[in-house]
């Protein structure tokens, strides 16, 4: 039995846990609900020993424990399992863990302990090969090597942050029986998201906080998915208030025309992008639907400038881009990034500076050649106001918001200013489902103030609720639909690379 | 924040002169003698005030080479030779090939040489890590090496002086000296001039859109290139801004307090990075950062002067453990900031912490 009690912490001036007490059974799985910054991360984080509560205890089978560090709640058998894998590619899974065990690492009986890891991979019914080099296993597989990681130490408790972010849905798909299996072997299972459908399908009981809160305890299936999400946001959803244009679309923005790329030197191997023939217009969204490697980030850089094209044209407004210098022509577009804090925020400097970051060569935001420092705080503020980023104030670090309201920052800055044209990859990805529609909502705002849009996004349901045309890329080739779509599972062929007849 | 860098640089100074001060204690020398004597040697009067300025005066250019780079993530080690190959120029440029022209003019031309041979010398790495993917830390050590050969080549050939065997030119011609602007000190031109190169710098990286694009260039390559900076440019205006710095640093030791040049011509370029270190990469921090060290060192020759008999070295022993300290006390605060940091907070990401700096 683990009980957490009153624990609150506060980075800061943002109060990330106020008081949550939360108890959870052995052998159950233990769903977490909650927007980003809600708190879920801390307070796992604080289970595992990375963080120290301000106030409040942990107990565990009765007896209050100080998780100190990570070490000390690994002998306490809990094992914390992160969104990025602390794995050694190069290494066998038994290589990795017996590296992961540690200390015995020289007295090491090998063989052993690979019929150990055997004997836990087949006790849970997981194909874990303990000699197969971990680099070649798929995300999903090297998942479970982790958590047999987390495991092997004789833990009893397992923290699964976010596990599914990462997954395919097939992947989430083996997930769900794998943590079942866990669990029926009386290992307690604490089970992170914010996706509804996964938890619902998983969890025996579930918590939901908000804001740092715990606004819900109890055994899933006592809310409805509705009620659950209403608690989680504190206000209705509006993603269903989102709808197709109903504006026509005007002239052509972005045409690219029979583009190709193929990698520098390795003309041998398939092209990057294959024959690529795609409009954007103002006032429309096209989406990009598609498996992830299949040539969405290539587009995105050929289109930018970072990566050379082989051949074709790339046009914007009628004009050939290729003239232009590679940082005169980002200044073009505003781009939504797919790796927000490696590409798209310098994490280190302030809310402001991360906000000015497009807006800073405009001359209201200089005086006599120096900045304006007031009127950069003041447009600071003001997006700060108008997008609702939650933040400690402007001057802060980026780094220390939550991931979501970097997001928002983001967006913010990309957005301001009504860019012409706005390119977008995966703009939701790990926010939550308020975050989400707030995201949606800015492209929709966009398209209707006439902003051509492209969006390459890989969640089916989002890209069909916004896009005014939808294509497909697979293997570097775009394929039109038949659009309205009708039958999504045409779609859903399409992006595995099925003749597109159906379509 | 920066008021708790202030205090631990504060911290580490006043930590390392009492554990010195212990240290010499302890080995029987008197302490409280040699300190006050320091003191008095550093900044007692007017003549040693200046001789300390005089001191700061190359640490605070090489100071700045170095602070603009680590500020922008470029970890230009090579101030050394950069100050180097300015020091050479000016030296060629006022005793071998002087051109037409009254004296301020051979002055202030031979100053901007210094800075374009500086710059280009610290250029040269940049190019290499752009075309050939050779790291700016390893070619810029490489080419200190190569800069101070290429000086000693010059002081035996065509730069040395004629009355002479050894490595060494000859006195530059007296209208060149740089002007002493208070009689009777070491008080030159160079020194204001130094610190207004710092006031300058601080205004450039701090408030001009140029300086900000530097900095993005510099911390976040891929953010800069998003939101369409001229990333390439701007880092090879980081590389030139730095070793110009370096360069003028070198003319300004010769035209103002050397008058020549010898083939050992000091480590005022590694010296630098210590400043610059010190001083938290912030202009205005390395300027009180080369004010102190030269302090350190002024003082320290009085002290050896006096009957003390204590070690020149001392003051290096002062200096190197002080950097530690420093480099201890942010090391600490870095793993107590992360401590703090907020869990979806990614890892820190500013090269220009002097802790990775080092590493």
């Amino acid at each position: 039995m683990l009980s957490i009690e009153n624990v609150s912490k506060a980075f800061g001036g943002v109060q990330a846990l106020n008081n949550v007490s939360l108890a959870v059974a052995p052998g159950s799985v233990q769903g977490i609900l909650g927007e980003n910054g809600a708190g879920k991360t801390t307070l796992m984080n604080i289970l595992f020993g990375l963080i120290r509560p301000d106030r409040g205890q942990i107990r565990l089978n009765g007896q209050a424990v100080v998780v100190r560090s990570p070490r000390v709640a690994q002998r306490l058998g809990i094992g914390m399992v992160h969104q990025h894998f602390k794995l050694s590619p190069a290494l066998s899974v038994t290589d990795n863990l017996a590296l992961a065990v540690g200390r015995n690492f020289v007295l090491l009986h090998r063989a052993a302990f690979r019929d150990r890891i055997a004997a836990l991979a087949r006790s849970l019914h997981w194909a874990v090969d303990p000699d197969s080099v971990v680099g070649q296993l798929n995300v999903g597989q090297q998942q479970r090597v982790e958590i047999i990681k987390a495991l092997l130490g004789g833990g009893k408790i397992l923290i699964l942050d976010e596990p599914t972010a990462v997954l395919t849905p097939q992947e989430v798909d083996e997930l769900i029986p794998a943590v079942r299996s866990l669990a029926r072997t009386g290992i307690t299972v604490i089970f992170i998201s914010h996706k509804l459908s996964e938890v619902n399908r998983m969890c025996d009981r579930i918590a939901v906080l908000r804001r740092g809160e715990l606004v819900f305890a109890g055994p899933m299936g006592e809310l409805s998915a509705e009620d659950i999400a209403q608690r989680m946001l504190g206000a209705p959803s509006a993603l269903s208030s989102l709808g197709a244009s109903s504006a026509s679309p005007g002239l052509v923005r972005l045409h690219l025309s029979r583009v190709c790329c193929t990698l520098p030197g390795t003309r041998k191997y398939k092209p990057l992008l294959n024959n690529i023939e795609l409009s954007v217009r103002a006032g429309e969204i096209v989406g990009i639907a598609g498996v992830e490697g299949n040539g969405q980030t290539t587009l995105i850089d050929v289109i930018m400038g970072s990566l050379p094209i082989s051949s074709g044209v790339i046009t914007l407004d009628g004009s050939d881009l290729s003239h232009l210098a590679n940082f005169r022509r980002a200044r073009q577009f505003a781009c939504i990034p797919e790796d927000r804090q490696g590409q798209g925020l310098v994490l280190s400097l302030s809310l402001t500076a991360n906000l000015m970051l497009r807006s800073y060569r405009n001359p209201e935001f200089t005086r006599l050649g120096l900045r304006h420092v007031t009127a950069w705080r003041a447009q600071a503020t003001k997006l700060v106001r108008s997008f609702d980023i939650r933040c400690a104030g402007v001057e802060v670090p980026i780094q220390f918001l939550s991931g979501g309201n970097q997001q928002k920052a983001l967006i913010a800055r990309e957005l301001y200013g009504n860019p012409p044209v706005i390119l977008a990859i995966n703009p939701t990805r790990g926010l939550d489902i308020g975050a989400t529609a707030f995201v949606l909502q800015q492209l929709t705002a966009a398209r209707q103030r006439g902003a051509a849009v492209l969006l390459i996004h890989s969640d089916l349901d989002e890209l069909l609720a916004i896009s005014d045309r939808v294509m497909v890329m697979y293997a570097g080739q775009l394929l039109p639909t038949k659009w309205p779509v009708v039958d999504r599972a045409a779609i859903g062929r399409m992006m595995m690379g099925i003749t597109p007849q159906a379509a | 924040m920066f008021w708790l860098w202030t205090a631990m640089a504060m911290g580490a100074v006043a930590f390392s002169v009492l554990l010195v001060l212990a240290i010499l204690a302890i080995s029987g020398y008197p302490a409280l003698g040699i300190l006050h004597r320091w003191i008095i040697g550093a900044a007692g009067n007017r003549f040693n005030l200046a001789a300390s300025m005089a001191d700061a005066c190359p640490l605070l250019l090489t100071g700045l080479a170095a602070g603009v780079a680590f500020r922008s993530g470029v970890l230009n080690i090579g101030a050394q030779g950069q100050f180097l190959l300015g020091a050479l120029v000016s030296v060629a440029l006022t005793t071998r090939v002087i051109f037409p022209g009254p004296f301020w003019c051979v002055i202030v031309g031979a100053m901007a040489a210094a800075c374009i041979a500086g710059g280009m010398w610290a250029l040269l790495a940049s190019v290499l890590e752009r075309y050939r993917g050779v790291p700016v830390v390893l070619s810029t050590i490489l080419l200190n090496f190569v800069a101070l050969y290429l000086v000693r080549a010059a002081l035996h050939g065509p730069l040395q002086a004629a009355d002479t065997s050894a490595p060494q030119s000859p006195q530059l011609k007296i209208i060149y000296w740089l002007p002493i602007l208070i009689t009777n000190t070491d008080f030159h031109l160079g020194i204001p001039l130094a610190f207004a190169v710092a006031v300058a710098m601080a205004v450039v990286l701090g408030r001009t859109n140029f300086g900000f694009e530097l900095l993005i260039t510099g911390l976040n390559p891929r953010v800069a290139r998003l939101v369409g900076m001229p990333v390439v440019r701007r880092q090879f205006a980081i590389m030139f801004l730095s070793g110009c710095c370096a360069g003028l640093g070198g003319a300004v030791q010769v035209l103002g307090v050397t008058h020549f040049m010898l083939g050992n011509f000091g480590n005022y370029g590694y010296t630098g990075i210590a400043v610059a270190l010190l001083g938290r990469l912030n202009p205005i921090g390395i300027a009180i950062a080369a004010v102190f060290f030269g302090m350190l060192d002024t003082g320290s020759r009085f002290v050896e002067e006096s009957s003390l008999a204590l070690p020149h070295q001392m003051a290096n022993v002062v200096k190197g453990v002080i950097i530690l300290a420093m480099l201890v006390a942010s090391a600490w605060m870095m793993r107590r900031g992360s401590r703090v940091r907020s869990p979806e907070a990614g890892v820190n990401q500013n090269p220009a912490d002097p802790q990775q700096v080092q590493s």
